[in-house]
């Protein structure tokens, strides 16, 4: 299988099982660990991204992740009928600053935009689709 | 998420092990701010059993590198693999922590 999907509810908990199917689909198309690791990262940021933003606190919803190997690359996908919420659209963090001003604000984003190769979002359907890609080695 | 907790030479030793993600940060941040809180101000944290850390577990990590400095404790890090230590980088950490190779050199310098 070269394709796997999830759904999840928009709570933060469910982003261990997300991390448990990349794992294991990792695993069964040979991808290095540090690629898995770099893809779960982004995932977590996005997702837990989506969770605080595109939904309200007692809204419930569902969000789908997609993953797939092909022509030497994992493609994911993440779906989700929130608000519109564009995480490219922010600000970035400021990394200068010293310990007593550093927050964290904008990292997540800074993140999947530094371990990924391509981060592409749109507003499709009234639905938010963020596709992220990584290269993989060559085989 | 687990956390192994020691004690060596006055300084306390934890050690994470798994995801510090969105999950994992919340047990991971409130273990490290009730130790410090309840006197642990030596702290040595070991990485070397994590998968991975993203900007949740670095918030963790930050606050509680504050709450250390408010009580003039010290908190070290150490046993980062090549892939974690390249997570610090990227986030621009690096420069805001400690960081020791091994437990002994890290608990040298949280004593």
């Amino acid at each position: 299988m070269d394709r796997v999907e999830l759904r999840i509810a928009n709570r933060l908990e469910e982003i261990s099982r997300v991390a448990d199917m990349v794992e294991h689909f990792g695993a069964e198309h040979g991808v290095p660990g540090q690629i898995v690791n770099d893809v779960n990262i982004a995932l977590d940021e996005a997702l837990s991204n989506i969770v605080s933003y595109a939904y309200g606190p007692d809204e419930q919803g569902e969000i789908i992740v997609r993953l797939a190997c092909a022509a030497g690359e994992l493609r994911v996908e993440i779906e989700d009928a929130g608000r519109p919420f564009d995480p490219l659209q922010r600000a970035p963090p400021d990394l200068a600053k010293p310990l007593h001003e550093r927050s964290v604000g904008g990292l997540g984003i800074h993140f999947i935009k530094s371990l990924m190769d391509e981060v592409a979002y749109a507003r499709i359907d009234g639905k938010n689709r963020l596709r992220l890609k990584k290269r993989l080695p060559a085989a | 998420m687990e956390l192994i907790e020691n004690t060596r030479d006055g300084v306390i030793i934890v050690e994470p092990r798994g995801r510090i993600d969105s999950v994992g940060s919340k047990p991971f941040g409130d273990r490290l701010t009730e130790l410090i809180r309840s006197g642990s101000h030596n702290m040595l944290i070991d990485l070397q059993q994590i998968l991975y850390i993203s900007s949740a577990g670095f918030r963790s990590l930050l606050i509680a590198r504050k709450l250390v400095d408010e009580v003039n404790g010290k908190l070290v890090l150490c046993g980062m693999s090549s892939e974690v230590k390249r997570l610090f980088e990227i986030g621009a950490f690096t420069d805001l922590f400690i960081i020791c190779t091994n437990r002994d050199e890290g608990v040298a310098k949280a004593k």
